[in-house]
């Protein structure tokens, strides 16, 4: 299972990757492990929503699980190709398996993100 | 419930080694998918799968009066031979359901159950029920759940790899038959119970695709689960079995049926029979049910919009509020999202399109022709 290390995590089994003022948000490798096959992804709408909010649902067939939003900020982007195929969540979770990008309105909560190696001492 | 109160299966350790993923279920430890749940969907669909099903509850009962007992307690006819087995719901005077189950008769004096796994919390339910109500009939109840070992050996290719080491011809063995028989694997021969039922619907009548669920004693378990595998089967979790059940709008208890949804809510009018000379438990109100019609009646949706149905999500039409799905999934062999839906009665015909309430947001669906799945026909 991998944990790339220019990743920041969540507790709950995202990640968010940082680029500028842009975070773009997934849900790990464990997660999706934990989860089993993702068979839909509800994308949020894009919009403004505060830190800790629930933007996503990824459904496998015996599950639910949120995605929250790590950071506060605009939903600037979301993942369509994931409406047809969810199972990328499962294939490329770090990768094409994307969900959403949010323009930060605070970019210093990213601060408080974990680094790889203190989400995995989470698991 | 801490982790060491979770029942194990004696097949257990062997899922582990497997690669299975445990989960709790029932308060027993079980494998909810080995290599992927659509995967082993798929698999059993197309060839052959293992479960194991211990965490059922098997009961004998015998004596003289097993029958007009069964007539009593069971709403299905009872009127079955010996070797011939039978589904059957136990309900409440109410007409709820105590729970579903199988017999299996092998004389007029003795015959099989095997019913539901309980949890810690209900563990001996269906027992306790069975017998408090035995009163003046001759009967007697042995608990053999934990004994032995089941498990369902379903999918298209089963009689092929089970056939050849059986010392009896299972192709003789009708759908809803059953026999004692051995494997019989490098001389060594393990007694097995082989009863062609299933939860899969990979069973059409056709004797060549017959599918067989399987109980031993606990001593030979592991031994025949390794014979099963070594066929090339593969091991089947708990995830598979649902999503194969619901496809074949095979009742859950918990779910589709319970201690407050009747056996004609639920759409099973087959299984009450009016018995000559018998009154069954929860007759009156099931019979009035069956012919007048229940208020409440179980459906099958497909949903329009995008999305999974869950046990539990409301269903709408024009806004009100007419009912709830009582099962859902994503259905792999149909490459669409299922459900069925206790609702208003008066909103079951074909083709109405009614809203889910799923996370606050109203989902399309329309009521669709069950089962969903039929061996041999996607609707």
């Amino acid at each position: 299972m991998e944990f790339p290390t220019d990743l920041k995590y969540l507790a709950t089994h995202e990640w968010v990757k940082i680029e500028g003022d842009i975070a773009t948000v997934g849900i790990s490798d464990h997660a999706q492990d934990q989860l089993g096959e993702i068979v839909f992804v509800e994308l949020p709408d894009t919009g403004v929503l505060e830190k800790g909010a629930v933007a996503a649902n990824v459904e496998s067939s015996k599950a639910v699980g949120e995605v929250v939003m790590p950071v506060s900020g605009e939903v600037t982007a979301v993942n369509e190709n994931l409406e047809d195929e969810p199972e990328t969540v499962n294939s490329s979770p770090y990768g094409n398996g994307w969900i959403f990008k949010v323009k930060m309105s605070n970019p210093s909560e990213a601060d408080g993100l974990l680094d790889a190696a203190a989400y995995q001492a989470t698991l | 419930m801490t982790e060491t109160n979770i029942r194990k299966t004696p097949l257990s350790e062997m899922h582990e080694k497997l690669g299975a993923k445990l989960v709790n279920f029932e308060d027993w430890k079980m494998p909810v998918k080995f290599e992927g749940v659509i995967e082993e969907h798929i698999w059993t669909r197309e060839h052959a799968g293992i479960f194991d099903i211990s965490h059922m509850t098997e009961f004998m009962l015998e004596g003289p009066d097993c029958i007009p007992f069964l007539k009593h307690i069971m709403t299905n006819s009872i009127g079955i031979g010996d070797f011939a087995a039978q589904y059957q719901h136990m309900c409440y005077s109410n007409g709820t359901v105590v729970d579903d189950l199988y017999i299996y008769r092998e004389s007029a004096e003795k015959v099989r159950i095997i019913a539901n796994a309980q949890t810690l919390e209900t563990d001996g339910k269906d027992f306790n029920w069975l017998k408090e109500h035995i009163g003046e009939y001759k009967v007697k109840i042995t608990d053999l759940s934990l004994e032995r070992t089941r498990f369902a050996f379903q999918g298209p290719e089963t009689l092929k790899l089970l056939n050849p080491m059986t010392d009896k011809d299972l192709t003789q063995i009708k759908r809803f038959r059953w026999c004692y028989t051995n494997i019989i694997v490098n001389s060594e021969e393990i007694p097995i119970f082989c009863s062609r039922t299933g939860y899969s619907g990979e069973d059409d009548w056709s004797d060549s695709l017959a599918s067989f669920e399987i109980s031993c004693e606990n001593k030979h378990a592991t031994k025949l689960y390794q014979i099963f595998l070594d066929t090339g089967a593969k091991p089947i979790g708990l995830g598979a079995r649902d999503s194969l059940r619901l496809e074949c709008c095979y009742a859950l208890y918990g779910n589709d049926i319970n201690n407050e949804i009747t056996t004609i809510e639920a759409n099973l009018g087959w299984v009450v029979k009016e018995k000559e000379g018998v009154e069954f438990i929860g007759q009156e109100v099931l019979l009035k049910q069956k012919s007048e019609g229940s208020k409440r009646i179980s459906v099958g949706l497909n949903l329009l919009d995008k999305g999974i149905l869950r046990a539990g999500y409301k269903v709408l039409k024009d806004e009100m509020e007419i009912g709830f799905i009582t099962s859902g999934t994503y259905a792999p062999t149909l490459n669409k999202t299922i459900g069925l839906a206790l609702i208003n009665s008066d909103y079951k015909t074909m083709g109405t399109e009614l809203d889910i309430l799923i996370r606050g947001k109203k989902k399309r669906a329309v009521i669709v022709k069950t089962p969903f799945y039929t061996r041999g026909k996607k609707n």
